[in-house]
């Protein structure tokens, strides 16, 4: 306290009633959720809760879908990303147009209007991708794009690329503009291709960029829900639920609270694991 | 000076906090919002009458369940509200969210006017907790222009199981993607409820009398899951079904892309708006069986959640809504949907016509989904069973049986 100068304390003195409230109200519904995670729907003591998950097999099932949503919606999205951002990168006239047009624009429409507008797109009595693939001559017969499990998960990945690849993007292009062109200029003397000045240059004074994004877009995807619930509803059969989408079912609409609850603190666990393995791996670079 | 205005408005504010505390709150779910002037309407009549100020809030069917859910079991909620008859009714009563209405109702004169079969949705432990306001049966919806076209008689659609399947193969051409009967496939309440006209039809049942059990997996429920899902695979007279419900089907059928799938009356002014040129070109009828006559009911009651305050007048409201004159009026300016009452059914002139004739022809056929807890869980199971059939993944014979064992063990918790 002693460190804080007089304008710091009084402002540290008006903000502490919200902070106070915020921390408290955090600690509550943490709190209220582990509470209700051990308990029954009488309020007893069980672990039972925690049991079911692992014996659910719905709950395996969830949780290899939510790799393979994750892994694909995440992957795309940091490669499109970066093609994206290298493009807009060399382009210095008209930069705020297109930046804003290209990357802005899907990460800006709601995650409800993006969900039903794809589903339309994909729809295979009406939608626009098949008539664009068939007059293409691409294919020849309407693809029923979210009529099979494995289909309608390439789907709302290909969905979900188109709506998160912005994010990256943006992070992206702010890091690259921050790498110095002498960098690249003396590479270009000492007669480095293209290619070798990606990969020796930008990659490696990406790297902190590329980790931060990695995390941020893999824990969003994890928990990211709309897309998927307004495009499947997590079918066709289990083919499309992720644990978030599970989680949202037992509670709202078979009424299992607690199980929900326990089922998301083990999701939080599992997040919290993962943010744990890359900030540490972070740290270490950093440190470097 | 400064400190007497201040309190002047100090009491301004609690006036007005307890002037509003004494306003009926109202719930209106699953009532598209264009119905709104017919509500002012209704209610304001309600607060001349009486005096009493109402709050209607008016939700969309997609949101409302979550809205109420949330409400109810944080404490909090209306003072009268909507519920789907499809066991919401029971499952909140479960949880005490609900108050008790058998002595309001006994002490009311319009119970022998509602359909009898509509009271085991409002029953729990023997109790009743909600008011059944307005109704509907499922039947078969069908374009008349499409039947003219493919050579059939437009009046004459099919009743058994055989002539759905002849007209539906004469309606459909897969190349021009037109089709002769639209399979509810979705994982969605659609598909359940398709399912049970079927298995009512082929004279099955879904859960034991006492609904301690599954009774799907008989040679009656195993027959009508390989016809349901025959629709679709093996005849090939649907649109990819796991893709689309009923809903879907009505869009498609406003523009001569399915001919038959199935719908109520609440489909009639939808499917005007999606094509004004179907008026008169479209129609309904007792939906195809196997052996038996089925249809299932769906429905809103009111309810009153016990966190109320203001209980008496939420039920002097109930009973003003569900009254003889304020449904004929309601039927005078909408036209539907269908009243639980039987005496407005018999009375509105709008009533007359030949489409609601068969939906009360149909409705004594009509039976209610288990009014049980569980059976939002039990429901996903019959529509995974036929997802499972639909994409390959089991034949009828396995899914049938998983969806049995699975149905038992959520009944059995």
């Amino acid at each position: 306290m002693s460190t804080l100068n007089r304008e710091e304390k009084s402002a540290l003195k008006m903000v502490l009633p919200y902070v106070i409230l915020t921390v408290l109200l955090f600690v509550f519904l943490l709190g209220s959720n582990l509470f209700n995670s051990f308990t029954d729907k009488n309020g007893n003591w069980t672990l039972q809760n925690y049991i079911d998950n692992f014996t659910d097999p719905v709950v395996g099932r969830t949780l290899l879908n939510t790799i393979v949503w994750v892994v694909g919606s995440v992957s795309g999205q940091l490669l499109l990303g970066l093609f994206v951002a290298l493009l807009l990168n060399e382009s210095t006239k008209g930069q705020i147009i297109f930046r804003s047009i290209i990357l802005i624009l899907p990460w800006a429409v709601l995650d409800i209007v993006a969900g039903v507008m794809w589903k339309w797109m994909y729809n295979d009595m009406y939608g626009v991708l098949n008539d664009v693939l068939v007059k293409m001559h691409i294919i020849r017969d309407y693809i029923p794009w979210l009529a099979t499990e494995n289909m309608a998960m390439l789907s709302v990945i290909i969905a979900n690329i188109w709506k998160g690849f912005c994010l990256s993007g943006m992070f992206f292009l702010a890091g690259l503009q921050t790498i110095p062109i002498d960098l690249y200029e003396a590479a270009e003397i000492d007669g480095a291709n293209s290619f070798k000045r990606f990969w020796t240059i930008t990659v490696p004074q990406l790297k902190p960029v590329i980790m931060t994004t990695l995390m941020l877009t893999t824990i969003w995807t994890i928990n990211y829900f709309p897309l998927i619930y307004t495009m499947t509803g997590g079918g066709p059969g289990y083919g499309t639920e992720t644990i978030v989408t599970y989680i949202y079912k037992l509670g709202f609409k078979f009424m299992e609270f607690n199980r929900s609850a326990s089922l998301s603190n083990v999701l939080f666990v599992i997040i919290f694991f993962i943010a744990f393995l890359f900030l540490r791996s972070i740290a270490k670079e950093e440190a470097r | 000076m400064r400190r007497s205005s201040l309190l002047v408005l100090l009491m301004l504010v609690v006036l007005a906090i307890a002037g509003v505390s004494q306003t009926i709150n109202i719930w209106i779910g699953g009532q598209v919002a264009e119905l709104d002037e017919t509500w002012d309407m209704i209610i304001g009549k309600f607060e001349k009458e009486t005096g009493q100020k109402v709050e209607v809030q008016l939700f969309g069917f997609d949101i409302y369940y979550d809205k109420l859910l949330t409400a109810l079991q944080a404490g909090q909620g209306p003072d009268l509200a909507f519920a789907d008859l499809g066991g919401w009714v029971p499952t909140f009563a479960e949880k005490g969210w609900l108050e008790p209405m058998g002595a309001l109702l006994d002490s009311w004169d319009g119970v022998e006017q509602i359909w009898p079969n509509l009271w085991p949705t409002v029953i729990y432990n023997g109790e009743r907790y909600g008011l059944p306001w307005y109704t509907d049966c499922r039947l078969l919806l069908y374009n008349q222009t499409m039947f003219d076209s493919a050579g059939l008689d437009r009046n004459d659609p099919p009743e058994t199981w055989e002539e759905l399947v002849y007209q539906a193969t004469k309606l459909t051409d897969a190349s021009k993607r037109v089709y002769g009967y639209g399979v509810s496939g979705t994982k969605t309440e659609h598909t359940s409820l398709a399912f049970i006209i079927f298995l009512y039809g082929a004279g099955g049942q879904l859960l034991t009398d006492d609904y301690s059990a599954a009774a799907f997996n008989t040679p009656e429920g195993l027959r009508a899951l390989k016809f349901y899902t025959d629709l679709a695979l093996t005849y090939g007279v649907s649109p990819n079904a796991v893709t689309y419900n009923e809903d879907d089907y009505r869009n498609m059928m406003a523009q001569n892309r399915v001919a038959m799938a199935i719908g109520g009356p609440w489909s009639f002014p939808l499917i005007e708006t999606a094509n004004p040129a179907i008026v008169n070109n479209y129609t309904v009828s007792l939906h195809p069986y196997g052996s038996t006559p089925a249809s299932v009911l769906g429905g809103w009651a009111l309810v009153i959640p016990s966190v109320s305050k203001n209980k008496e007048n939420a039920w002097e409201l109930a009973k003003y809504l569900t009254s003889f004159e304020t449904w004929m009026t309601w039927i005078e300016a909408k036209g539907g949907p269908m009243p639980t009452r039987k005496d407005v059914c018999y009375a509105a002139p709008v009533l007359q016509d030949s489409k609601w004739q068969v939906i009360f022809e149909t409705f004594p056929f009509a039976v209610s989904r288990p009014p049980i807890p569980q059976y939002p869980q039990v429901s996903e199971q019959i529509q995974i069973m036929i997802q499972n059939v639909l994409l390959g993944n089991a034949t009828p014979e396995e899914a049938i049986k998983t969806a049995e064992a699975n149905v038992n063990a959520i009944l059995a918790k």
